[in-house]
């Protein structure tokens, strides 16, 4: 499995409105909890931000992957987010962020969980993605990134 | 000169398309007398790489490499199970590392000739870093590779076969 098998065009969001870590977790998962009308956003959330009160998922250059597994979801979901304007996401190079990639897989799928991460880690990691990425304006054009 | 397909190798990694697979490899095996290999890879490079790239805490990539691992027992648990209500035996191996490089690797120290695997991704990218596992294993093998696709032919093919249970077992290495 990897990022292109899972990535739905419903899951992406193109500004993110959040201007605050905790606002842009809230706004990814209620994103993905309402175009796939999932009952249990409150698990969801909770699951996401226990594991950022670990240690950020703030990334370097903008790129931020927060993740979870929890029984709240039923397989393996990417949902993304770029926000206009960066935010402090407790970003590794001290730096604010600004692509999102929201992770969440079931608990018995963690063998597809990290393929996904580790696909999505590669592909950010590209310099040449990652000026495409600074480039895109609408959930169309990250869909576009990705799938061509 | 290889005398056909005497050693079967099917690669398991929990989804339902490697299941499918491993059916049709218990079919193969059965019609064609072969030995079949069951191989489950942990993958501990994307582990490894998750931590080094610190989207993984150290806490989280062991917490995930033991969930793999159990998953990796069930699995190859249920295959041999499957195989062994058909009369077939299957051997299980349970590997840890780049999942397409173990695989290459074992296919070659042990003499495979030819290789099972699921469905692969559809071509949605021109990127190499979006390849799956299984698209990596399948351009990088050197032996004939069996493509199964998920659907009900497969499970029907397997439930055709006569239940005939056999006493001989493997353990996972």
């Amino acid at each position: 499995m990897t990022l292109t098998d899972i990535l739905d065009r419903d899951l992406i969001k193109v500004p993110l409105e959040g201007r605050s870590k905790h606002e842009i977790i809230e706004e990814l998962v209620d994103l993905l909890s309402q175009k796939k009308a999932l009952t249990n956003r409150e698990e969801i959330l909770s699951a996401v931000l226990e594991r950022e009160s670990l240690g950020s998922t703030g990334l370097a250059d903008g790129i931020a992957i927060p993740h979870a597994k929890t029984a709240a979801v039923d397989r393996v979901y990417l949902v993304v987010g770029l926000a206009d304007t960066s935010v402090d996401f407790d970003a590794q190079d001290g730096e604010g962020s600004l692509y999102f990639f929201l992770v969440l897989a079931p608990e018995h799928e963690a063998s597809a969980h990290i393929e996904i991460l580790s696909s999505i880690a590669k592909t950010t990691a590209s310099a040449s993605f990652k000026r495409l990425l600074r480039l895109a304006k609408t959930s169309e054009d990250v869909y576009s990134l990705f799938i061509d | 000169m290889s005398n056909g397909f005497t050693e079967l190798l099917v690669y398991l990694d929990g989804s339902e398309d490697s299941m499918s697979a491993a059916m049709a490899a218990i079919v193969l095996a059965k019609q064609l007398e072969s030995h079949l290999t069951a191989i489950y890879v942990v993958n501990t490079k994307a582990l490894q790489d998750l931590v080094k790239a610190r989207i993984f805490l150290d806490v989280e990539q062991q917490e995930y490499q033991r969930d793999i691992e159990g998953d990796a027992v069930r699995y190859l648990s249920h295959v041999k199970k499957l195989g062994k209500k058909k009369g077939v035996a299957v051997e299980c191996v349970k590997s840890e590392g780049a999942v397409h490089q173990v695989v290459r690797d074992y296919i070659s120290a042990n003499s495979i000739d030819m290789l099972v695997i699921g469905g692969l991704s559809g071509i949605h990218s021109r990127r190499d870093e979006l390849l799956s596992e299984t698209d990596r294993m399948m351009r990088n093998a050197t032996i004939p590779v069996f493509v199964v696709r998920d659907n009900d032919d497969i499970w029907d093919m397997y439930e055709s076969l006569p239940d005939t249970e056999r006493e001989d077992t493997y353990d996972i290495d």
